[in-house]
């Protein structure tokens, strides 16, 4: 399904099908987009990800099983990211959870909010909890870039651009009730409001004036170049949390949730295979190209890229365990790779100051 | 509503930009800096050396011969109050012989300070001793509070003496601020990196802060009075206005929205808006996440008025007095108002933090000053803002309004038990556990990110808190929250992160424990509550020992009477190191060998207004039929001040008995003042926990009237007062109690007495 603003985008825009969505992948050109994004502002139309709202007496109780991190105290003027797992600790989704008054809103990754949708009802016990898809009716614009907080002081309110990490508000935009909230996927000032759908194409065209557009291609290049993990590229069957890298995204001091379990077990039983960046080789290798230390056999690559800000290959390798180190000389399809430490690209944002 | 006109009649203050007003002013608007290198050799170790030091001769030199020998932190205090009281005209203690001298009863102390203080021999001594030995050597009997709210602490003080004065408590205060400089606080901020290497540059370099010590005091009193003793009024105090950040332990809200609220609070309290506003005395500490969040309250404020309205931070001649800081800033508003000149910031490089604002660089510039905003910003996100006007002529006036408050939330966090349901449980059952710490186990209070960097004293603020307000049935909005009060009161603070900090800094004073060091000012555990709740109303932090709760309670009465809040979280807390002993549990009011037992605990309640809790159709324990403080003369005094009941007299008194010898004498006390009344207390339940021991007795006594139970005094068999009739033996209460009576005690300070009934 397309984005309710894909009727403000270009015609020339590229899209792509990505999950239950089909979403702008590039407006103009992926390195175009990348440098707005890296040293100016740019808007991101997040319409691929989904909203659910959870409800009721026992919504937050409910919240609190299904969701890896600690969102029982999640106040109204919070939001957090955290990782939904199955039973046996396979990632469902990643999602930002804001705190609402009566429940919780989550927002899935890019065109996960189906399957969410799906995995969520399935949970729903005899509890009074009420699962409801406010993606019909809302949707999420995106603000991220070194100067992105100069967009929200000239867009909405100066005052929200240094408003702290994770931090939300309800405010509103040309008499519009919006939430806004300080985020960030790139490492970059990141900010993202979640907007009534009749109000959105007004918000984006206002957006564009003092911001450009950028896609999810270089939105997703941004995440990768700073570890944030994209699930849909990073998630593969049978990888544990620990070897996807997203252990943060889990609390293991909860009393228990949905995955608990198998992720204690991970923990506990060491092992496995771990995640690491590498740059170097020519080209971008395909998924599943084999990786060897010495001629070994360590891993396998899960996804590549070619990174604008490197002007290089950028990859992540799922490697065994003591070898997802930096600074490693690695063979990916033969051809020679360093291992590296995140960030890959340092942002801007964190030498430029809010003033 | 016009309330009664508040005047400054009397300024006094002592810190490196002067040993007096007429020097600190002369020097001020020359631009004659006080920030030097420390010479003791104990700071060598430190890279950063420069500091706000106030010469030893300049405290002698004013102090008669028998105060020279007290600790440095009352020695400052004393010169600055004597100035105040001095240029105020009240300098006789005896009232025989100045007829028109306010009755010392009437004269009230609000002293503001940071950090817990050596006394003379070197030994950390009660945060309120400082305040005492001044009304002491001042003869001030009035209203005695010590307020700490970090660096905000002076400038509460301020806005808490109006309030004394508006609610008809006291005829003058004296209010104001001091610290001194120490070695650990100086290590702190070191760790912190919060130190610049130079003098201090506010808004333009922004490297980091000088500390410095020092005293200043305000005498306030109500205009009619002053005018009426022929007294020349030097500005007024025509609002102020508390907010909390509820954001983090050190660093300020980023937004500036904490900031920009206590500011439009303190407006809203005068009766102004920001378009008045001539001048603005900055909290300017030089370091750059102050001097950036500053600016943005100036933005926020003042729109696009911000650059019209100059600011500039004195901190820049007298370096960080931090508890002090408020009041010397108060003191420079007044002086700045009288002569018409906004003192500079100095040291100030071409390069502004903020080149839209004008920060009055290098050069006092005379100017038409009618109103000053005077602001401060603390550790535990407490944040205050006065505002200072030129005095007008007298002019009719309002009362404060009386509004009724009640009770709607209890929140033990007790060795008996965590929540009313437990501690009721215990009360009904007997139950004793003097000394043992409570357990917070088997439930979550906070989110686990915040909770596993909190210590053990904001842990059981937090549950007792949360506890509270569960209770209480509240279930706000977010924009409610942010006009929820909460007041912290507590006799001592954290001991396991100050004595965690103390050890890091004998260790080595270049790698203090920084963590404990955010946690050692006494406000840490309110600001960490309000933080957890996310409540952004007033708040404040009250340190007068076992009174504390009490004088809290008081504290939310009268933001509740003003309008301020609606729904104010009064939480205590204090703990102890000792282990609980092994021997029998203290007998409060016997004739008993058993000593004492320290313990720990924290005991919330909710104050609502009875409208807002009849317009949510809430349940409340107990109506605030009054309170009463006396200081240093017993019982009896405080009983005897408190409103009576128009109902009856109470019939159960729980009081601030401990057992021991101290209970004899207010057990005589209520036994003649309340004949007929049951007498307990909680110490037997819990053991001696300072602040908390008080609130716990407020709790028990609203406890009493809906359950109508009361902990039993096991094991009293000799009272040192009355007969075994006069006292609670068996939990079940054995007449229906409508009205009890709440006793806290500060011994050797101050008593309460609060008086609770039935809805």
């Amino acid at each position: 399904m397309a984005t309710v603003l894909a009727t403000e985008h270009p015609e020339d825009t590229a899209y792509g099908q990505v999950g239950d969505a089909t979403v702008p992948l590039r407006f103009s050109s992926l390195a175009e987009e990348y440098r707005v994004l890296r040293n100016r502002a740019a808007v991101l139309d997040l319409g691929g990800h989904g909203l659910i709202q959870i409800t009721g007496a026992d919504g937050v109780d409910f919240a609190q099983r299904v969701l890896a991190r600690d969102v029982e105290y999640l106040t109204s003027d919070r939001c957090m990211m955290s990782l939904v797992l199955d039973e046996s600790g396979q990632v469902v989704d990643q999602v930002l959870a804001f705190g609402r008054e009566d429940g919780l809103l989550l927002e899935s990754s890019c065109g996960a909010g189906t399957r969410l949708l799906e995995h969520l009802l399935a949970r729903v016990a005899d509890d009074d909890v009420q699962i409801t898809d406010r993606s019909g009716d809302l949707t999420v614009i995106g603000l991220e870039g070194p100067y992105a907080w100069g967009v929200v002081g000239r867009l909405i309110d100066a005052e929200l651009a240094s408003l702290p990490f994770e931090s939300v508000v309800d405010t509103a935009w040309d008499d519009v009730e919006i939430v806004f909230a300080r985020t960030g996927l790139t490492g970059e000032y990141g900010y993202q409001m979640i907007v009534p759908i009749e109000s959105a194409a007004a918000l984006w065209r206002r957006s564009l004036e003092h911001a450009q557009a950028a896609g999810v291609e270089a939105l997703e290049l941004a995440m990768l170049e700073v570890r944030q993990p994209i699930p849909r590229h990073e998630v593969t069957p049978g990888a544990s949390v620990i070897e996807i890298g997203a252990n943060w995204l889990v609390d293991i001091t909860k009393d228990d949730f949905v995955g608990k379990d198998a992720v204690v077990e991970a923990f506990e039983a060491g092992g496995g295979r771990r995640t690491v960046g590498f740059t170097g080789c020519p080209g971008v290798p395909a998924l599943g190209t084999r990786v060897q230390a010495a001629g070994q056999d360590i891993g396998e690559v899960v996804y590549a890229v070619h990174s604008v800000g490197l002007d290089a290959t950028l990859g992540l390798a799922r490697v065994t365990e003591d070898l997802a180190a930096a600074g490693l000389e690695l063979t990916v399809g033969g051809l020679p790779v360093t291992t590296l430490t995140s960030p890959y690209v340092v942002p801007k944002s964190w030498s430029i100051p809010i003033i | 509503m016009a309330l009664r006109p508040v005047v400054v009649t009397g300024l006094g203050i002592i810190c490196a930009a002067g040993r007096d007003p007429a020097e600190f002013w002369r020097r001020l608007t020359a631009g004659q800096g006080g920030l030097t290198p420390i010479e003791d050799e104990a700071f060598a170790v430190f890279t950063a050396r420069y500091a706000g030091q106030v010469p030893d001769a300049w405290i002698d030199d004013q102090l008669p011969q028998e105060d020279r020998g007290r600790d440095r932190t009352a020695r400052l205090a004393l010169v600055a109050a004597r100035q105040a009281v001095g240029q105020a005209g009240l300098v006789s203690r005896d009232p025989g012989t100045d007829p028109g001298r306010p009755d010392p009863g009437r004269l009230g102390i609000i002293l503001g300070k940071c950090q817990a203080t050596p006394d003379a021999a070197g030994r950390y001594q009660p945060m309120h001793r400082t305040a005492d030995v001044v009304a002491d050597r001042l003869g001030l009997l009035g209203p005695r509070i010590l307020v700490s709210t970090a660096c905000a602490a002076g400038g509460n003080a301020v806005g808490l003496a109006r309030d004394k004065i508006l609610t008809g408590e006291a005829d003058a205060v004296l209010a104001g601020g001091v610290d001194p400089l120490l070695f650990g606080t100086y290590a702190g901020f070191a760790g912190l990196q919060a130190l610049s290497t130079g003098p201090c540059r506010p808004y333009s370099s922004s490297d980091g802060l000088n500390l410095g010590e020092g005293a200043a005091f305000l005498l306030l009193e109500p205009l009619d009075l002053a005018l009426a003793r022929g007294a020349t009024p030097l500005a007024e105090v025509a609002g102020y206005g508390l907010s909390a950040d509820a954001y983090h332990a050190t660093a300020p809200d980023p937004t500036g929205r904490g900031g920009a609220s206590a500011v439009r609070r303190a407006l809203a309290d005068a009766g102004l808006t920001s378009a008045d506003v001539h001048y603005v005395s900055g909290h300017g500490t030089g370091t750059p996440a102050n001097d950036t969040m500053e600016a943005k309250v100036m933005r926020l404020v003042f729109g696009e008025r911000a650059g019209r309205v100059p600011t500039s931070s004195i901190k820049s001649f007298v370096g960080h007095t931090l508890g002090a800081a408020g009041a010397v800033e108060a003191v420079a508003s007044v002086l700045a108002l009288q002569h018409g000149v906004a003192p500079p910031t100095i040291g100030f490089e071409d390069e502004p933090a903020a080149a839209d604002l004008d920060f009055v660089p290098n050069a006092a510039r005379p100017m038409t000053i009618d109103t000053v905003v005077s602001n401060n910003y603390a550790f535990g996100g407490n944040n205050v803002s006065l505002v200072l006007t030129r005095p007008r002529g007298p002019r009719p006036y309002d009362g404060l309004p009386h509004r009724a408050a009640v009770i709607t939330g209890l929140g033990p966090v007790t060795g008996v038990g965590a929540g009313i349901a437990e501690v009721a449980e215990a009360v009904a059952t007997g139950l004793q556990e003097p000394g043992r710490p409570p357990s917070l186990d088997g439930r979550t209070y906070a989110p686990r990110s915040l909770w596993r960097h909190m210590n053990h004293l904001s842990r059981m603020a937090i549950a007792a808190s949360r506890l509270a307000w569960e209770d209480a049935g509240l279930k706000l909005p977010r924009k409610a929250l942010d006009e929820v009060g909460l007041v912290f009161a507590t006799a001592a603070g954290s001991a396991e992160s100050t004595g965690g900090f103390d050890e890091s800094i004998a260790l080595n004073p270049n790698k203090p424990a920084v963590l404990s060091f955010s946690n050692v000012v006494l406000n840490a555990t309110g600001g960490a509550v309000c933080q957890t709740l996310g409540l952004r109303g007033p708040t404040t932090t009250i340190c007068n020992g076992g009174a504390s709760a009490s004088i809290a309670l008081d504290c939310a009465l009268e933001m509740i009477r003003a309008g301020k809040a609606e729904v104010v979280l009064v939480v205590a807390a204090d703990e102890t190191t000792a282990p609980a002993p092994a021997s029998d549990p203290p007998v409060p009011y016997g004739e008993s060998t058993a000593a004492p037992v320290p313990g720990s605990a924290a005991v919330a309640f909710v104050v609502e207004s009875a409208e807002h809790c009849a317009g949510r159709a809430g349940r409340a324990y107990a109506t605030v039929t009054g309170t009463a403080h006396t200081t240093g003369t017993g019982t009896e005094a405080v009983l005897r001040e408190l409103p009576v009941s128009g109902a009856g007299p109470a019939e159960l008194v729980i009081g601030a008995g401990t057992g021991g010898p101290e209970d004899g004498q207010e057990a005589a006390a209520v036994l003649g003042c309340a004949p007929g009344a049951l007498l307990t207390a909680s110490a037997g339940l819990t053991g001696d926990c300072q602040a908390a021991t008080g609130a716990m007795n407020l709790l028990l006594a609203a406890l009493a009237l809906r359950e109508q139970i009361a902990p039993a005094l096991t094991g009293l068999t000799a009272p040192r007062a009355g007969t075994l009739g006069s006292y609670v033996t068996k939990p079940d209460l054995p007449a229906p109690v409508r009205r009890a009576l709440a006793l806290t005690a500060a011994h050797g300070s101050v008593r309460g007495a609060v008086l609770l009934e039935a809805v």
